[in-house]
């Protein structure tokens, strides 16, 4: 799975998630905290259906450091198994 | 039933119900018997290492419990950590606190260990919690078995659970609140507590574990509702640590949950008044406790039993909230007919959020400060998160990118929500302090 598509299935989540923000324009570079409205309980939502979606897990101490929609999607490449 | 220390209780209940289950994580337990058995065995262990001031980086598990315990019992100085913490700021704890051993992940211990130092004397029996929203000027206060033994018999005179109980014990055990609401509480009631296995399972805790009680911060127990998580044995919730939307307890109301609200600091070893019927706001003073109300409706606290002894090597500190016995909370609030507490805000320049963690905005303000290289900026509260008001011109994007950096070291709740830019001053007294309710009523937020 190339960045392209898990950047694709991190928004499927959210706005699953979110409904409400359906439409939303979301880049990589979209600031989670500032520029959507998920609160800090909605990330551990969304964290949790990607775990499971991508079957990998990312440790709670680097949690905190996912600002931006890119630094999720790192954060799982890291973790996805090599082709 | 009171106890007087961690050793009073454990080896009473091991007495009482030896079989029962006290602790549960995932597919693993222990009985009372399996517990203090446990803990004995640990604390002889601690005993041998020859250290004198343990840190504890608490995961929840059970192995963090028994250690916990048992480093009580050996005879340690224990400082309870929150091992999601940012390390920079853990290594300023430990060195702060005198802390000469590490429990916790391995990886995390091993990259602390130059930041251990050579230990305490005269450490025997204090426990230190660091006042919620550990920041670099985070005080520890110290508190000991006893107080919180104390503590967990206030909250259990009001809201008994029986030996059939199951508590699910969701917040960090490194939060006061957490541990007595969530760990002692149970455990002095003889009931099962089930620790939590952490963020990712709070969606799904409740049906795995089947509790009959839980402690929450009110932006957890919003997530449990939203998300549909509370099993249908569930039947009582104390919720502590923040300001309660009031839907939010109605919608928990509607599905058969009775809600209690807790109000205490860690100063006190957790809570001092909870609400037992009825208004869910009118909190009723716990019996080791007096409230009263100075003047301008500061609530001052006694609470012989519970009261911390101190903050840790801050002397100026202490006395500086704590005279002659009483606590000068700096929470504003008023009693009413019945005597029942309500809690209305806060005197300090503290926001609390409703992960129940706070922000101490002089601090936080000259981070911000910093890293724009602005001093006109302040920061207060929209839809329960952060806010920056910025007087001047500015971009805003090119603020947000500018405090990323920043941004990245802080918990996920005390991150900035949104930035206001206006082109007015912000509102300030004669000495120049920020006028904090007339700001919030300024951006139309109040």
């Amino acid at each position: 799975m190339n960045r392209q598509e898990v950047i694709e299935k991190i928004k499927g989540v959210i706005f699953d998630c979110f409904p409400d923000m359906a439409g939303t324009e979301l880049t990589e570079e979209s600031v989670i905290n500032t520029e959507t409205a998920i609160d800090s309980m909605g990330f551990v939502l969304i964290i949790c259906k990607l775990e499971a979606l991508f079957d990998v897990r990312i440790p709670e101490r680097q949690w905190q450091k996912l600002l931006t929609l890119g630094d999720v999607a790192d954060a799982i490449m890291k973790r996805l198994p090599k082709a | 039933m009171r106890f007087e220390s961690f050793r009073h209780l454990l080896s009473y209940w091991a007495e009482q119900t030896p079989d029962r289950a006290a602790l549960r994580y995932e597919g693993q337990s222990y009985s009372f018997a399996a517990l203090w058995q446990a803990v004995q065995e640990k604390a002889a262990v601690l005993r041998a290492g020859g250290k004198s001031c343990l840190g504890v980086l608490c995961d929840g598990s059970l192995d963090c419990v028994v250690t916990i315990f048992a480093a009580n019992l050996a005879g340690l100085q224990l400082v309870l950590l929150d091992e999601n913490a940012p390390e920079a700021l853990l290594g300023a704890l430990i060195a702060y606190t005198d802390i000469d051993a590490l429990w916790g992940d391995e990886d995390l211990t091993e990259a602390l260990e130059p930041c251990l130092t050579g230990g305490v004397k005269d450490g025997a029996g204090r426990i230190l919690f660091f006042t919620s929203g550990t920041t670099e000027r985070s005080k520890a206060v110290v508190l000991t078995d006893h107080s919180l033994c104390q503590s967990a018999y206030n909250g259990s005179a009001k809201l008994p659970l029986s030996p059939e109980d199951t508590l699910l014990c969701l917040l960090p055990l490194g939060h006061v609140f957490g541990f007595v609401c969530g760990l002692l509480w149970g455990l002095s009631c003889g009931a099962c507590v089930a620790l939590g296995r952490g963020a990712r399972h709070y969606i799904d805790d409740c049906a795995f574990y089947r509790p009959t009680a839980v402690s929450v911060v009110p932006l957890l127990l919003g997530f449990l509702i939203q998300q549909r998580c509370v099993n249908p044995e569930l039947k009582l919730v104390l919720v502590g640590a923040g300001d309660c939307p009031a839907p939010l307890l109605a919608a928990a109301t509607a599905m058969g949950i009775r809600v209690s609200f807790g109000y205490g600091l860690t100063e006190t070893s957790s809570g001092v008044a909870i609400s037992v019927r009825g208004d869910p706001f009118a909190m009723e003073i716990c019996p080791d406790d007096t409230i009263t109300l100075a003047e301008d409706g500061e609530i001052l606290i006694e609470a012989p039993t519970c009261i911390m002894q101190g903050y840790y090597k801050r002397p100026d500190a202490t006395a500086a909230v704590l005279r002659d016995g009483v606590l000068h909370t700096g929470d504003l609030g008023y009693l009413d007919a019945d005597r029942k507490l309500h809690i209305t805000g806060r005197k300090k320049d503290m926001l609390v959020l409703p992960d129940g963690t706070k922000i101490f905005l002089p601090e936080y303000e000259a981070r911000l400060m910093k890293g724009l290289g602005h001093t006109e900026l302040a920061v207060t509260l929209k839809d329960g998160r952060p806010l920056l008001v910025y007087s001047g011109e500015a971009d805003k994007a090119a603020l947000l990118e500018a405090l990323k950096p920043l941004m990245a070291e802080l918990p996920r709740g005390q991150q900035l929500k949104d930035i206001l830019i206006t082109d007015e001053p912000l509102p300030r007294t004669a000495t120049g302090k920020i006028k904090r309710w007339e700001l919030q009523q300024k951006v139309g937020l109040a």
